[in-house]
């Protein structure tokens, strides 16, 4: 997946703004020009991070359509708040705050919308394109089907490091809230994959 | 995650990958809504305005009432209850009601005009002087016409107008107080 990405990047730099010498991309100064104003570099930023957003995104929504929709939503409203970025933690934590914040408000924002994506989810059988193989695969889609509050937390948790604390800062919940859903989370995982071999 | 380290759940999920490329690229649409700029944030000007007058409206409100609720005794002078005992024909003078009114008003005149500047004494003084000459000449005119209905009518208003003068000076001064003692 690593290589696909990368190829993705190599494509991508051709209409994305320089780079510096030492080939990595001068992310501050494109935050600088975003700032003001300059799409291209806010698009050059988006080339940056949208793996990282959108993979959140659809970790934590389980659903390609609604995680395609709040990448897009998370970019807009960083793009709208991006005067009040200051640097006080860098800028892919900045945009993952943004972006589940963006995945909670969505699913808060209509019951409705949240049936129609859970039908959706339940008709279609194709498992998500999250380009895990093997065990990893069998993981990633026992995680797809966990209850929203555990999955959110075992997500940011277990799969992208964030502690506790950190976690449940971004949720709006405690981070002894956080634990329980994690053991929450672990147990109902730990149901799905015990005939795959993953027990406890 | 230190509490897993050691749980194969713990370190599979750890290895999940946390990069993922969409299936179709999401900056067309994102383009086209960031076209327009800074649309969000001239909704959250306008909601902005908006709470300012809702704020603005009901402070005003609340002031009114409060105002409205501290017209002391003066307000219990109602012009209707001083004007029932008005006398024409032979005597044009009002009656006793609007005397006692009018005296007490006078009294607490002196006492609240002393808290006021110098030019809004001035103002107010120029005001009741032009009232009592109009009263005045329309009691000349009753003498020679008492049963004019207009005169009488207008005599009335004269009266109304005074005490209304006398009743504003009373509250104008409590406001400032009230102000002063905040």
């Amino acid at each position: 997946m690593s290589a696909l990405l990368t190829a993705n990047r190599s494509d991508y730099s051709q209409t994305m703004l320089p780079t510096t010498a030492d080939g990595f991309a001068d992310e501050a100064a494109w935050i600088n020009r975003a700032q003001r104003s300059d799409t291209r570099a806010f698009e050059s930023l988006y080339r940056l991070h949208v793996d990282k957003v959108y993979g959140l995104c659809l970790r934590m929504t389980g659903n390609v359509s609604e995680a395609e929709d709040c990448t897009q939503d998370a970019f807009i409203q960083a793009w709208n708040k991006l005067a009040k970025f200051r640097g006080d933690s860098a800028f892919a934590t900045w945009l993952h705050r943004i972006a589940v914040n963006t995945v909670l408000g969505r699913m808060r924002s209509s019951k409705r919308e949240q049936d129609r994506i859970q039908a959706v989810a339940e008709t279609s059988a194709a498992p998500l394109a999250t380009g895990d193989v093997g065990e990893l695969r069998d993981l990633s889609e026992a995680v797809d089907k966990l209850p929203a509050g555990a999955r959110h937390v075992f997500v940011l948790h277990a799969v992208y490091g964030y502690s506790h604390e950190e976690a449940g800062s971004m949720l709006g919940i405690a981070a002894g809230t956080s634990k329980a859903q994690l053991h929450r989370a672990r147990r109902l995982l730990a149901q799905q994959l015990k005939q795959q071999g993953f027990e406890e | 995650m230190t509490e897993m380290n050691d749980d194969k759940l713990t370190v599979a999920a750890a290895k999940l990958g946390t990069e993922i490329s969409p299936q179709r690229d999401l900056w067309p649409g994102i383009a086209e809504a960031i076209r327009m700029p800074r649309r969000v944030r001239r909704t959250s000007m306008f909601a902005q305005a908006a709470a300012i007058v809702l704020l603005v409206g009901a402070s005003s409100g609340v002031t009114y009432i409060a105002v409205k609720g501290q017209q002391g005794p003066v307000t219990q002078l109602t012009p209707n209850l001083v004007f029932e005992q008005t006398a024409y024909a032979s005597r044009y003078n009002p009656g006793p009601g609007f005397e006692e009114a009018r005296d007490e008003l006078a009294a607490q005149l002196d006492v609240e005009l002393a808290r006021l500047s110098p030019q809004t004494r001035a103002d107010i003084a120029a005001n009741r002087q032009v009232l009592r000459e109009a009263i005045l000449d329309i009691q000349n005119a009753l003498e020679n016409d008492p049963d004019n209905a207009l005169l009488q009518a207008r005599l009335v208003k004269a009266y109304r107008e005074e005490l209304s003068v006398l009743r504003r000076v009373g509250g104008l001064t409590r406001n400032v107080m009230m102000r002063n003692d905040i």
